[in-house]
Parts: structure tokens; sequence; C-alpha cells
């Protein structure tokens, strides 16, 4: 097999990896309803629970990357649903800030992203899920940032 | 006794870095820097130190040196051995007697194998100062600018060319491959000693004087002035990194699922998670304490073991320290000055 | 008027004998001309120490946090972006302004050594620097040389929008007029010009050379954690093995963490020993956070909530909401 043939190869068994951290109340409400009510997403998805967007820390989005995420998702309730009052208004500023940092770094916006799913909405979890898997994918493996170790 | 011309200098580059790594003096954008050099990079070799003391190529700042994997049958272990031989060229008098104090530490029983075997397959290069700069203060500690003894090779600058004297095996080994870009150079014999000459006395001197710092600071551990200039001291590790005789290091394990590596990495005890142990206690509670550690290592605690300061002169950490709490100043503060200057 | 070394020694004279504050944090001169460092000062006899001259560069109120732990009061002498680190540390409540006597210095920008090394060319002859009005003036073995002051200011000082203190307790001179600077967001605004390629080369480059000795945090009127999510040990957030990855992680969380709060004094960038441009990070984030959320400077006001510290119901995203 050809060095072409071998890496084409490889590109084609690559398979983007999503890590999603869902607020508690909403999103993986919402994820649940995806699931219950037969609505496929990709597998490329590994949800991680939080109890609010808010509660994700930048360094939580790195570290993901660190350890070979290809692509970063952060969801949580539509602002004026959250729970907790005020977390996600919170998570809208720091998040949209650090989404700007990443990219002056030289990170696609692609590869980390941010959206409100809430309880009721399944179809759009769903939805959202197969959006960022196929945009991830478009991109390739993420290296950068990469701990390659 | 053989020269080079200057102008044929990158056909030297490339005909050592054929047969072996090759480490030059390169500048990283305003930093200069002791890198494997490439094709198309550009070498200073004026610059009179690089930003980080090439230490940094036989004591890494992270090294790898055990790779392991758990299989059915317990733990399997890889040992990583560094890689071939190397040319470092360009190094400083100062760098090398920095080098030379490492190998005290590393080389004393039991030894550090990886640091061994890259010592021993290292040519080095040792290149004479010409222009000492303000901050410099290596005579201080019996360090002749114009000589590098120990040093496989010792490069002399007379401005349009490079004097070459061989000082090991190593270094006629070198000078043989290089041999075809060479010319006989006995008769400049004199130039290259009045270049030698005239670097030693434009050492400034600073007003310093150590004779005896060793014995008082024995004294010393107790003595109020440790409670004075650490004050401004940012506990950043900026001196230790830059010092060529700085040699901590901390270990770690980096594991991942099944597998994992052991390196090591330079570590400084200006930092208060240096002595900090795992009951959380910590003997060194403050940053006088580690200023004094950093000091009284330099002056007292190294020199008891090897007979030698561990200070090369080399004003690193006199150009870098954010708030000047360099060796001069802490030398000047702790009386080691000729009588009657300042 | 300028403020002059011997106004400083006689208002820390005061300040000693009238007991009005325990210690005075000030500068002094080091062993040569380009070393001017902080001085503490507690006794009368060590008042004739105290200088003011264009390398009193180093802001004194980082040691406010160690120095209150003993004192009840000190007193320091505050540049422009000094004072904007007062406003941050009483902002994020740890000083009370009552603790501290401020002494205001206005300041018409600190000189670059390096700058001035290249233009005297023998470094060695230098002895002493010294402004006079507009001009730095050199004493060399040679003689004098009249240097243009704003042709050797460091870096930092040529986009100074705050010369003159915005918080004192007394002005030590009168208040300079502000003067033409640079425009801050210049490199940034052409970093995010260019490709997702090119930036990520700049930047991995940078990082790739940091030497992890956090002189950057250290020096950081911003950085007042009691413990640096850097210094933790378990878990352990920033591995301690320079590689890239590690040192992205440092640099964009370094950067993150002072969002908001950063006072733009490029202190960051003076003191990195391997030159990495860390004010252009955090301009990055001034600058977004102004887009975003509405024209915010650190430091002006200790009263106004920080803008990561709040929100308003119908705040923009960087990102799509639909």
């Amino acid at each position: 097999m050809s060095v072409t043939e071998k890496s084409l190869q490889e590109k084609q068994a690559w398979e983007p990896l999503i890590v999603a951290f869902c607020c508690n109340w909403c999103s993986y409400a919402g994820g649940d309803l995806a699931g219950t009510s037969r609505m496929p997403y990709p597998a490329n998805i590994r949800v991680i629970r939080v109890p609010c967007s808010s509660r994700v820390n930048p360094m939580m989005v790195l570290r993901a990357f660190q350890r070979g995420a290809d692509g970063v998702l952060v969801a949580g309730c539509h602002p004026g649903d959250c729970h907790y009052t005020s977390g996600n208004y919170y998570t809208r500023r720091r998040m949209s800030v650090f989404r700007r940092l990443l990219e002056y770094t030289g990170i696609e916006p692609e590869r980390f992203q941010v959206t409100w799913i809430s309880g009721s909405e399944g179809a759009k979890f769903a939805q959202v899920m197969n959006r960022v898997t196929e945009e991830v994918r478009a991109l390739g493996p993420n290296r950068k940032l990469r701990d390659a170790r | 006794m053989k020269k080079l011309k200057k102008e044929k200098l990158t056909e030297l580059w490339s005909l050592l870095a054929e047969r072996t790594s090759l480490y030059l003096p390169v500048d990283e954008g305003g930093s200069v820097n002791f890198l494997p050099w490439e094709k198309g990079m550009e070498v200073d070799l004026d610059a009179l130190n690089s930003t980080i003391p090439p230490k940094s190529i036989f004591f890494q700042q992270t090294e790898v040196y055990l790779q392991y994997t758990t299989e059915e049958d317990g733990l399997k272990f890889e040992e990583i051995t560094p890689q071939g031989p190397a040319v470092l060229f360009g190094v400083r008098p100062c760098d090398l007697k920095g080098i030379q104090l490492l190998d005290n530490v590393f080389l004393q029983e039991p030894e550090d194998s990886l640091y061994k075997q890259r010592r021993l397959e290292t040519t080095i290069v040792a290149l004479t100062c010409t222009k000492p700069d303000s901050s410099c203060f290596c005579t201080l500690f019996d360090i002749d600018p114009g000589a590098a003894p120990g040093a496989d090779l010792l490069a002399t600058d007379l401005g349009e060319e490079f004097v070459f004297t061989a000082q090991s095996e190593k270094g006629e080994s070198l000078l043989e491959a290089i041999a075809t870009l060479l010319e006989d150079a006995e008769a400049d014999s004199k130039a290259v000693e009045e270049v030698r000459r005239q670097a030693k006395a434009a050492v400034p001197t600073h007003g310093l004087d150590v004779e005896g710092l060793k014995e008082k600071l024995d004294s010393m551990f107790d003595d109020p002035i440790w409670g004075t200039f650490y004050r401004r001291c940012l506990g950043c590790g900026t001196c230790t990194y830059l010092c060529p005789t700085c040699h901590c290091f901390d270990i770690q394990d980096h594991t991942r699922g099944e597998e994992g590596l052991r390196f090591r990495c330079w570590d400084s005890c200006m930092f208060g998670e240096f002595t900090l142990m795992a009951s959380g206690h910590n003997p060194r509670p403050t940053q006088k304490e580690r200023v004094r550690n950093r000091f009284l290592h330099k002056l007292n605690y190294y020199p008891k073991n090897f007979e030698s300061y561990a200070c090369v002169g080399c004003g690193r950490c006199v150009r870098k320290c954010p708030v000047n709490l360099d060796m001069i100043e802490v030398i000047k503060a702790l009386g080691g000055v000729t009588s009657g200057s300042c | 008027m300028k403020p002059t070394v011997d106004k400083l020694k006689e208002i820390a004279a005061e300040t000693l004998v009238g007991k009005k504050a325990e210690l005075i944090l000030g500068w002094q001169k080091g062993s040569f001309w380009w070393q001017s460092f902080p001085a503490f000062i507690e006794k009368q006899e060590e008042l004739d120490s105290l200088t003011w001259d264009p390398f009193c560069v180093a802001n004194l109120s980082i040691y406010l946090l160690e120095e209150l732990k003993r004192k009840k009061k000190v007193a320091l002498f505050v540049k422009g972006c000094d004072a904007l680190a007062i406003n941050r540390l009483l902002q994020d409540k740890c000083i009370e302004r009552e603790q501290v006597l401020l002494y205001g210095l206005p300041c018409k920008g600190m000189a670059d050594r390096a700058k001035i090394e290249a233009a005297v060319g023998e470094e060695l002859s230098i002895r002493e620097v010294r402004r006079d009005g507009d001009e730095f003036i050199v004493l060399t073995d040679n003689g004098e040389q009249h240097l243009d002051a704003s042709n050797y200011l460091l870096d930092k000082c040529l986009s100074c929008r705050y010369p003159n203190p915005i918080v004192y307790d007394q002005l030590l001179a009168q208040e300079i007029d502000t003067f033409p600077v640079k425009e801050r967001f210049q490199s940034v605004v052409k970093l995010e010009n260019s490709t997702f390629e090119e930036r990520y080369l700049y930047w991995s480059g940078h990082f790739n050379r940091c030497l992890r000795c956090f002189a950057c945090r250290n020096v950081c009127p911003a950085c007042n954690c009691r413990e640096c999510i850097f210094d933790q040990n378990e878990p352990r957030w920033l591995g301690k093995a320079n590689i890239l990855s590690e040192n992205q992680f440092c640099h964009l969380i370094r950067a993150y963490h002072v969002a908001g709060r950063c006072i733009d004094c490029g202190e960051c960038q003076r003191v990195c020993p391997m030159d990495i441009p860390l004010q252009e990070l955090n301009r990055k984030l001034i600058k977004d956070l102004n887009e975003l959320y509405g024209d915010y400077d650190a430091g002006t006001d200790p009263e106004e909530p920080q803008p990561l510290g709040t929100f308003k119901l119908d705040d923009p995203a960087s990102f799509s909401e639909s």
C-alpha cells in the first residue's frame, strides 16, 4: 500500500471525537428526550453532564482538546431559563470571549461551539450534535492544543 | 592551530550537520538560544550569551526517560536512550564552566546515565569572548573569557576568522573532519594571545571580592540580612532557569490509561511548591527562606561539596531579574566587596 | 514642575516621622545605571537610598498583599499605571483604601535600557541616565549625550493612556498633559486579519519558547489568587512538562484569568525573559470585551463591576444563539 493510500485510509477511518458539556437541567434533558424519542445523533459525541453551563471552566475545554477531542461543545439552558436564574448569562459572556481568544490563537471556531438547548428540544439536540459533528469532520483531526505524548 | 574564514561558516555548518546533530546559537526572533541547526536558520555567534544557557543540551528542561505499559503480567518498562553524537558550537567560557559544575553533580555516584551519555557523545566547541557586557563578572570566579579548559575545541574570534585550538581527542578528530575548510594558523598565535588578553582585561570587576565569602556565610544562616532584600523577590523562576549552574529537577509521571511515561523537568527553589511536602508542611514557607537557599547554595553549600562557587559570572540574572535581585547585588549585600570600593 | 528625588525623600521623611505609615515602598538604585528596584523603607537612615529616575518601572502595589499581612498601613509611590493597579486591588477587596497612603507621581514614561544602549553604542561606558524635560541625558565616560526621550521609552509606555495617577492621597507634582500615544490594539488587529494557520504558528512559536518561570503571573497586579491554579498539586491542572500543549494551556488560561481585570500595564511582557508578546493576548481580551459588552477600563473605577462578573439580559454572543 502506498503512503498516500495509507493516509487516505487513515483519514477515512478517522471519526471526530466531540466532547459535549451539557447542563443537567436543560441540555442533558434535551439529550434524554432525543433518546426516548428515538432521534438519531452520531456516536461521536461524548456527553459530560454538568450542573450548569456556567460550571464549565475554560480549563475543562482546553483539557478536552489536550486529551484528544477534535471539537468541544458547551450546551446550556436558553437565556431566561437557567435553573439557577443567571448561570447561563455568565456562560454567554465567558464563552463568547473565550471562543474569540481561541480563534485569535489559531483554533477554528467550529471546534469550540456553544449553544442553548432546552429540555423539550430533543430534536434540536440531535440536530446540533449532527451539525457539530459534520463541521468538525470537515476540518479533520485536531492537532492544535493536543498533548501528543 | 587551524583557522577558518568566517565566510565559510555556512559551509562548516552544512558539513557538520551532515555527520552529527549540530547545536548553534540561533536567533529565535530577539532571543538567541542553542537549537539544532537546520538550513536557513540565522546563527548569531556575536550574541554575548544565549538567553537560555547551553546546560539545556545536557540537562534538558523536560526529558522523558522511561515509558511503561500495563500488560497482563504486570508493568512493562522501556528505557529511552538519548540521541547520538552531537557538536555544540559557540559555548562561552562561563557557560562551559557552568556545564563542568553540573558534571560535579550529575557524574558523581550514582551517575546520571542520560546526562553522562550526552556529555560523552557531544563535542563542545568553546568560543572566546571579545566584548564582555557590563553585567559580566566571570573573572571574579577565576574564569578566563579568553580560555576554556576542558572544551574539546577552543575557537578564538580574530574578527575575520576563527582560530581553532584542539584541546582533546574529540576536538582533534573534529578538526580532521573539517580539514578541507581550514587553513594553517601557526602564524596567528600572537594575535590570538592578544585577543584573549584583551578579553580578560575588559571584564568589569564591580568592586566585588568573594575571597573568604564562603567561610563568612557559614555563620550567616540566621543573619538579619536575609530578612531584607528578599522582600522585593517576585518568586518567579527566571534566575534559576536562566542560571548555567542551577540543576534542580522534579520527576513526574504522565499516565494515560494503560500506558504512560516518566519524565523529569527543571524545577526552581524560588517556587513555594518546590519544598512543599505531602503532609502540607513547607520547610521553606516564605520567599525569605527560598532566596536564602538559592544564594547559600551558590556561595556556601555547593562550594563545601565541590570546592568551587556555583556561579560563573555570566550575568544572566543581572540582565533578566525583573527586580534586580541578582548575584552582584547579593554578593555586595553579603559583604563580598573589596575594601574601599562600592 | 516634575517630581524630584528630594521631594520624594522629604515626603517619605514626613511619613515616617509623623508615623503616617509603618512602611514606605519606593525605589532605590542598584549597581547599574539601568537598575532602580523596589525599596522597602522603615527607618530614617534608609531614606537616603530613595530614587526617582527613568528606570522606576516596577509597580510597587504588587507587594501590598504580602506586606499588609504584617503592617497596618503602607505608604507607596504610584505612577499612572500603578494607580490603576491600586484600584484593581480595591475592586477585588484585596486591600482597604485606609490601609494605603498613596503618593502620586505623574510619569512621562520609563526608559528602555536596550534602546539607549543601542543608541549610545559603548554600553560599558554609560554611567547615568536622567530625564530633563523631553530629553534623556546620558552621562558616559566620554561626555554627555542628549536623546529625544520619546524614542527611548519602554514599548509599553508608548501606548500609555494614564500618565497621571487617578487615585492618590497627595500628588507630588503637577499633572502632566496627556500626550499622543500609539493605538494599543494595532498589533491585535493585524493578527486578527491573518489566517488561522498563521495565527497558530505565531502563537505556538512564542509559547514554545516559554520557560514557565511565571514571572508574568507573579508581577501581575491582577494575579492575586491566594493559591494559583497553576500551583495546585491535586488536581494538577497544569502539568509540569515544558511541552507546547501545556504551554498553550498555561498562557491561554493566564490571559483568560485576568480578562476584564487586566489594567494593560504591560508588566507581564516587560518581565518575560523570553520576550513573549503577552500584552497582545491581554489586549485581545480587552478589545473583545469592549466590543461585546461595552467599553470598560479596568482599574479606573473600583466600584464598577468587572465585565465577566456581571451580565445584561440582552448581551450579544460570539456564537449563534438560535
